[in-house]
């Protein structure tokens, strides 16, 4: 298994599309290491000119992310297990940060009590409800 | 794609239903405030996250593309909210965007930083639509026959930068067959691209390796 950071990983990175575990070990190693840094640099560089990384492009129209359905079925578990070890290594070998979310949130749905979910959501419509276009 | 139920309720968000705000609020929040989490221990600063992403994608709402995948949208206006709010704590290397700075508040949702860019944003993004479009042709017929293998192979190869070998060691399989698939892969987007008119050495990830030629399956 690779252990080292990637430049696609860098690439996930600066996206914020990693999972927190990748996205710690990326911090972590840039802390740590001056050539690794000068490599961020000159992605950025890159990037700012407008040069494509095929990861970045996989990551962002996320080509390989189950759907919300699919990783509701793992959850309770009625997945085939080709599929259920499939998505598994799609969170956790790839580290798509998307998806842990999702996953992260139907865990958390299963969990949480209705009453504080709703407290905070209402929160948050008073807070941006009054960005809405005029009703027409 | 978006499903037929985002694209409704973007449509009622618009008229500016009430209802159909409060949904979809209820709709995405849970991921967003997980996907924000990820990054922040503390669980009020994740949540202003979120609360500026909603608001954010209001203020961009004007110039939302419909035929955009709503999560994805929303996803990225959290990633960009996250990447600012962490690049003021000082933990984030991207040092080079303005305090402040709305980047799906103006007349586009990519990043506004077309001007220093070499070649033109549209095409930019003219590429990167030839590219998805070749590969999600590739992916959708492995999924159709549940072929996980060269799905990882190259989610492996392409989108975690894992050399092959690291590749077959994974998943237990021979060097030669993830240079195979690769060959395989990267034979068909490279047709695919110039099928479209453009030149397929635009994308590093599209070089193929020499070792795999006339062994390809």
């Amino acid at each position: 298994m690779a252990t080292s950071i990637t430049i696609e990983d860098l690439h996930g990175y600066l996206d914020e599309a990693l999972s927190d575990e990748m996205s710690s070990k990326v911090e972590k190693a840039l802390r740590e290491s001056v050539p690794l840094r000068a490599a961020l640099a000159r992605l950025m560089d890159e990037r700012e000119r407008g040069e494509h990384s095929m990861g970045a492009i996989w990551r962002r129209q996320r080509l390989t992310c189950p759907s919300r359905e699919d990783l509701g079925n793992l959850v309770m578990g009625i997945l085939d297990d080709a599929h259920a070890e499939y998505i598994q290594f799609h969170i956790k070998t790839i580290g798509c940060g998307y998806c842990q979310s999702n996953l992260i949130d139907l865990q958390e749905r299963n969990k949480e009590t209705k009453n504080h979910t709703t407290q905070r959501r209402q929160k948050m419509f008073a807070s941006s409800a009054g960005f809405l276009p005029k009703r027409k | 794609m978006p499903s037929e139920s985002d694209k409704l309720l973007v449509q009622e968000i618009r008229q500016g239903d009430t209802e159909a705000w409060q949904r979809l609020i209820d709709r995405y929040e849970g991921r967003l405030l997980a996907f924000a989490r990820r990054r922040l221990s503390d669980r009020s600063q994740a949540e202003d996250i979120v609360q500026e992403t909603f608001v954010g994608f209001l203020n961009s709402l004007p110039n939302y593309d419909q035929e955009r995948d709503l999560q994805t949208y929303l996803f990225t206006i959290a990633a960009h909210k996250l990447t600012d709010y962490l690049r003021k704590l000082g933990r984030h290397p991207l040092q080079h965007i303005p305090d402040g700075q709305e980047f799906f508040e103006g007349k586009t949702d990519h990043r506004p930083r077309v001007s220093s860019m070499a070649r033109s944003r549209e095409r930019v993004v003219l590429e990167e639509s030839a590219l998805t479009e070749a590969l999600e042709s590739i992916l959708t017929g492995w999924r159709d026959q549940n072929d996980y293998v060269r799905i990882k192979v190259m989610e492996l190869l392409m989108v975690a930068g894992w050399s092959n070998k690291d590749v077959a060691d994974h998943l237990n399989i021979k060097d030669q067959q993830v240079a195979n698939i690769r060959f395989a892969a990267v034979r068909k987007i490279t047709e695919m691209i110039q099928e479209a008119g453009l030149p397929a050495d635009i994308f590093p990830g599209l070089q193929q390796d020499p070792v795999a030629e006339g062994t390809h399956e």
